[in-house]
């Protein structure tokens, strides 16, 4: 093994729990270009920010726990933007945080039977590329159709007050003020205990499932949608890091730091973006780029792998 | 460099010291690795001297030395993923139990020219003769599999023409150490082989371990779990508080 070159040693950095060195730069710049779109479209990027991290060699047990607290900070940063503006709904936030603490909770222990099943990878892969799709292909036709309806003159239908789904007849309702909703508790509590699972087992945070969930599952002011998802995100997500921390211990304070910092400041300057972009244009960007991640988890499923064999150590073995 | 004069000091002991037979004298540049943050990987010198029994029968035609480094036992598994409804899953799998978690073997002229088959099974020298399956039994994929991932993530290696002897009883041979090496106590045997017989062996140890800051978050996200994970998401929100204060406009 050659030495490798000095300016490139220097940009390296030892992770003490994933156990291997990385390079500083790298993992500076996949924070920083995830953090700006999270800002830009209101998602945490963790969707984005794993699989890109497991694709540079870190360990999916540990890309998964680290992008966690990631998530965290470049949510938080944006968050407080929107709680500055009035623009997030906090009941609504604290009722699916509350339902989020319960799903991750159970997503964190599905997440270490899988790792030690050694199908914590695939179910990682399978999900993505069923969620993205589904997510990705929803919005897209949607924000098409709404751009084509722009285009043509025709202004967008308002949502009106009367205007009912199957959802808004279940019982238990609730009343949230900020975003003139009443409706049941039901599906708050559905979408926040999905949102938490998801968000331990796949490490994202669950924004590009909270978004359309909200818009269409909840009909909620579209202006609200976006403040709320960060919030509920930076709750869930700070629980599902203590949780991995306690659990798995495979949360890597230096990887994430490094992420955090990149992201926080990627995220600054997404905020800014998205004021100047339509929301139909956001979302559809949004809906491409949640298919292209999808399509290339697919493609590694269904093509046959280069090497058919990998290999697991088990965690505490030779300390 | 220290491996020098020791190399210098070893000479002088060869020369000297009375044995009852031919014997191994075997030293190492470090006993302690330490990984810090700018850890790339290291090296590690094993140097020594063959001290020669002036009583014994003359010195044999061909003496082979080998140098094996040895790493924790270490539990792994080796999966193989198989097509399963189009889709390619992890299927079947093989525990190897206490596997070297590192191997690395260095020696004068080629392995099989230092003695036979069965005696290098004896002692588990060389790749192909460590003890990972039942014994007998012939390698299967899986074992194929879990070397050849060994081999690709410079845990294991197998050279040989790769001692340095700048005399006729003195040694030297440097081990890389990558930086995925996994922590804990490292042997690194030296073995002296003559006409096809193992005549001699030495061993030395050193430990590779995290040291500073490395050493301590490890051991706090181990045995203070709990805190560490609060600590990591109170610090994910103090950053994300700070960017939102540093970077606010209004």
């Amino acid at each position: 093994m050659s030495h490798a070159e000095p300016s490139l040693t220097l940009l390296l950095i030892y992770l003490p729990i994933a156990e291997l060195p990385v390079n500083m730069l790298l993992i500076f710049g996949m924070g920083a270009a995830v953090g700006f779109l999270s800002g830009l479209l209101g998602v945490g990027g963790g969707f984005l920010l794993t699989p890109l991290l497991i694709f540079s060699g870190v360990p999916p047990a540990v890309s998964v726990a680290s992008v966690t607290p990631q998530v965290v900070a470049s949510s938080a940063s944006a968050a407080l933007t929107y709680l500055r503006r009035r623009m997030i709904d906090l009941k609504l936030v604290g009722v699916l945080t509350l339902a989020g603490i319960a799903g991750s909770a159970a997503g964190v222990l599905v997440f270490g039977m899988l790792r030690r099943a050694g199908q914590l990878d695939f179910v990682v892969a399978i999900s993505y590329v069923t969620f993205l799709s589904l997510i990705g292909a929803l919005m897209l036709t949607e924000s098409v159709r709404a751009m084509i309806r722009t285009r043509m003159g025709r202004p967008m239908p308002l949502r009106r007050p009367g205007q009912h789904i199957w959802v808004h007849g279940l019982p238990f309702k609730m009343r949230f003020k900020r975003s003139r909703l009443y409706i049941s508790a039901i599906p708050v509590i559905a979408i926040g205990a999905a949102v938490g699972f998801l968000g331990a087992v796949l490490g994202i945070g669950g924004g590009f499932l909270l978004v359309p969930a909200l818009i269409y599952l909840l009909r909620m002011p579209t202006n609200l949608v976006i403040g709320t998802s960060l919030a509920q995100i930076v709750a869930t997500m700070a629980i599902a890091t203590v949780l991995h921390a306690y659990t798995n211990q495979s949360v890597d304070i230096v990887l994430a730091l490094l992420l955090m910092i990149g992201g926080v400041l990627g995220a600054q300057f997404g905020v800014q973006a998205g004021q100047r972009i339509r929301g139909e244009q956001l979302r559809a960007l949004m809906a491409i780029l949640v298919i292209v991640v999808a399509g290339r988890f697919l493609y590694n499923l269904v093509t046959p792998p280069a090497e058919a064999f990998s290999l697991t150590t088990l965690a505490g073995s030779g300390l | 460099m220290r491996a020098g004069t020791a190399l210098a000091f070893l000479v002088l002991m060869a020369g000297s010291a009375p044995a009852a037979a031919d014997r191994l004298i075997a030293s190492l540049s470090t006993s302690d690795v330490k990984i810090t943050s700018n850890f790339t990987g290291t090296s590690v010198t094993v140097f020594g001297a063959i001290e020669r029994d002036p009583g014994s029968p003359p010195r044999a035609e061909n003496p082979v030395i080998v140098v094996a480094v040895r790493g924790p036992p270490q539990t792994a598994i080796a999966w193989r993923k198989e097509r399963w409804l189009g889709l390619w899953i992890n299927a079947s799998a093989r525990t190897f139990p206490d596997a070297p978690a590192f191997y690395a073997l260095h020696s004068s002229r080629p392995l099989a020219e230092a003695a036979s088959a069965a005696e290098l099974e004896r002692y588990q020298i060389g790749i192909a003769h460590l003890a990972l399956g039942p014994p007998g039994a012939t390698p299967d994929d899986f074992e194929r599999a879990f070397i050849r991932l060994k081999e690709k993530a410079g845990l294991y290696s197998e050279q040989s023409g790769t001692i340095d002897m700048p005399g006729a009883s003195i040694f030297q041979a440097t081990v890389q150490i990558p930086a995925n090496v996994p922590v804990g106590l490292y042997t690194a045997t030296v073995y002296l082989f003559e006409n096809g017989a193992m005549v001699a062996r030495a061993d030395s140890n050193f430990t590779i371990a995290k040291s500073g800051f490395e050493q301590f978050m490890f051991t706090l996200a181990h045995q203070r779990s709990l805190f560490y994970g609060v600590a990591t998401a109170v610090l994910a929100l103090i950053v994300g508080w700070l960017a939102g204060v540093i970077f606010r406009r209004e």
